[in-house]
């Protein structure tokens, strides 16, 4: 026998109390991953080097107004720019209206694309057909594996914004790093049929020369419309895409109230675990004091033993959280980042331990400075 | 016996407890000496600071005033550290109520104060063995407690006393809890170890039968030890 195994067999002595306090842990770990992953995803995640190089600009009042397309061509002058397109969201239905069918749309310039979005790869020969077919698209390996969809199928999308429904040919597949279920199409196909969409982009996306050219190339961009009549805000990918999931309200105070509650909760179940194991067993440190053991060693044990409940525990709640990253990962866009990583397991498991550590340390302590001669007056 | 110095030797010691206004002695000016290789019993009605004398001797409790050395080392002195190792490098105990870890076979009970030891699994193992064959429970190993009878208990408490070899045995009623047939048995295993393997045993007793096997019988009454 090793102290190991005697902290284990210790651990399963009440196996009722034990499997329901582990239960209670797992429950709690698998909420708190996930709003880890979903935290690390949303605010911690920089995203490709490619993403870090990219700007978007949008009208200043709300994303609602337009731009003039014009704007295009004065961006370019600005030093750092590498390239620009406009990116306009359609938010046409795909066969109807239930959500599993949502997914993101945008009609942009296809020729200069590839260099706005350089780490997204695709065949050259796909590339070329779809700039060359303004009734084109591509779509990315997510949405088409999701679909079924092959390269040459047509599909169609029903109007919501702007009144067209396109029908499309699917000319691409390209692979981005992380799932994007979205396509792009060609903006001359809107605004042919539309006439009022005709040169007014609902935004610009900027590749920068390097990333530190960002802050620079955002200021001037602002700087230069100004006292336009549509003056513009220019922010990185990723701080436009939390615009986004910010209109959902406080994401951060909810994920930290959540995540704040559920640690707590889970403390008090397993210190009062604890607490009654421990006092349960104040006999018993005395015997193992009288037997040579030394209050160091009894304190290790019993801290041990809570660890060892809550690290089991939150592993069982931690694995299915990942599995539920995963799903939610793979629904795309702005839940792409929400995936398990080993950093983030990490945590989770050091969360775990410091749940048990912390729960057990105050009546183990206790335990472990009882006066042997009180201890084996106890009765209980 | 062939060793005759002494093993215990108890200076004036006295105890005094504290309750809320109330002063109670348990021990008043205790001076004994107990020889290596002896057998002795302590008897006394409840209350007489029996136990008391025998936790002290086990460096498991302090007294109020008084010195005391056992096999050589000042009790008194040692902190809770020192005391731990000291007490498992030197003292066997052996409870009333055979106090054996639930959730551990016989086996492993008897393990437990090897595991503050520097030995290996395997010197453990023989080490184990060999303290449960001394009391017949060689085919008892992978019992629990709960699977064991009252007198099989106490063998492996006893088992687990003497496992890592202390010259030093102090049993606190080891009968008290056990019918006639089994506190013979525990007697005779006591009997056994004092006289083939040279263990000084102190048993606390109220029962003239178990300190009849005892050299010597010494009687405590309010805290004060009676002449022989």
């Amino acid at each position: 026998m090793t102290l190991s195994l005697f902290i284990t067999k210790s651990a399963l002595r009440n196996k009722r109390r034990t499997l329901l306090t582990m239960l209670g842990v797992a429950v709690s770990l698998g909420l708190l991953t996930l709003m880890m992953s979903v935290w690390k995803g949303f605010y911690l995640d920089t995203g490709s080097a490619e993403s870090a190089q990219r700007v978007i600009t949008r009208h200043k009042v709300s994303l609602t107004n337009f731009l003039p397309s014009y704007y295009r061509e004065r961006i370019r002058t600005i030093t750092g720019v590498v390239a620009v397109v406009p990116n306009s969201w359609f938010g046409g239905t795909y066969k109807d209206d239930k959500s599993g069918n949502f997914f993101a749309q945008f009609f942009t310039d296809a020729v200069e694309w590839p260099k706005v979005y350089p780490e997204y790869r695709i065949d050259p020969d796909e590339l070329r057909a779809w700039q060359r077919d303004r009734a084109g698209a591509i779509v990315d390996d997510a949405l088409a594996t999701q679909y079924g969809w092959k390269v040459g199928q047509k599909i169609i999308l029903k109007r919501n914004i702007y009144p067209v429904d396109p029908e499309l040919t699917i000319r691409g597949i390209y692979h981005p790093p992380e799932a994007s279920k979205t396509m792009y199409f060609h903006t001359e196909y809107v605004e042919e049929a539309v006439s009022w969409a005709k040169g007014q982009p609902g935004t610009f996306s900027i590749m920068c020369a390097s990333p530190e050219a960002v802050t620079q190339v955002s200021q001037a961009v602002d700087d230069m419309f100004k006292n336009a009549p549509a003056p513009t805000k220019t922010e990185s990918e990723k701080a436009f895409t939390l615009g986004f999931i910010n209109m959902l309200g406080n994401v951060k105070v909810f994920i930290l109230g959540i995540g704040g509650a559920v640690v707590f909760a889970t403390l008090l179940v397993s210190a009062n675990t604890m607490a009654m194991a421990i006092r349960e067993r104040t006999r018993e440190v005395a015997v193992l004091k009288i037997l040579g053991f030394q209050r160091f060693t009894i304190l290790a044990l019993f801290v041990g033993e809570a660890m060892l409940q809550c690290i089991i525990g939150g592993l069982f709640g931690i694995l299915p959280a990942t599995l539920m990253t995963a799903i939610v990962s793979s629904m795309g866009g702005f839940f792409a980042g929400i995936k398990m990583t080993p950093g983030l397991f990490a945590v989770a498991v050091g969360v775990a331990a410091f749940i048990g550590f912390i729960s057990a340390i105050v009546p183990s302590y206790n335990a472990s400075k009882l006066a042997i001669v009180d201890g084996l007056r106890h009765i209980g | 016996m062939s060793e005759t110095r002494n093993i215990v030797e108890v200076r004036d010691v006295s105890k005094v407890y504290k309750r809320d206004a109330f002063e109670v002695t348990v021990l008043e000016h205790v001076t004994l000496d107990i020889l290596s290789g002896e057998f002795v019993a302590l008897m006394g009605p409840s209350g007489s600071g029996k136990t008391t004398l025998l936790n002290m001797i086990a460096a498991i409790d302090h007294p109020t005033s008084g010195e005391m050395r056992v096999n050589g080392s000042n009790v008194f002195a040692l902190d809770d550290a020192e005391a731990a190792r000291w007490r498992n490098e030197n003292i066997g105990y052996i409870f009333q109520t055979f106090n054996l870890i639930p959730v551990l076979t016989a086996f492993e009970n008897v393990e437990l104060p090897l595991l503050l030891t520097r030995l290996s699994a395997s010197e453990r193992k023989e080490h184990v063995m060999t303290a449960l064959s001394m009391v017949g429970l060689g085919d008892r190993v992978h019992h629990l407690p709960k699977q064991l009878s009252g007198g099989q208990e106490q063998r492996v408490a006893i088992a687990r006393a003497l496992v890592t070899d202390p010259n030093l045995l102090l049993a606190d009623e080891p009968t008290g809890d056990l019918d006639t047939k089994s506190a013979t048995d525990v007697l005779e295993i006591l009997k056994r170890l004092n006289e083939e393997s040279g263990k000084t045993v102190i048993m606390v007793t109220h029962d003239p039968h178990a300190a009849s096997y005892a050299h010597v019988t010494r009687h405590l009454e309010k805290g004060e030890l009676l002449p022989l």
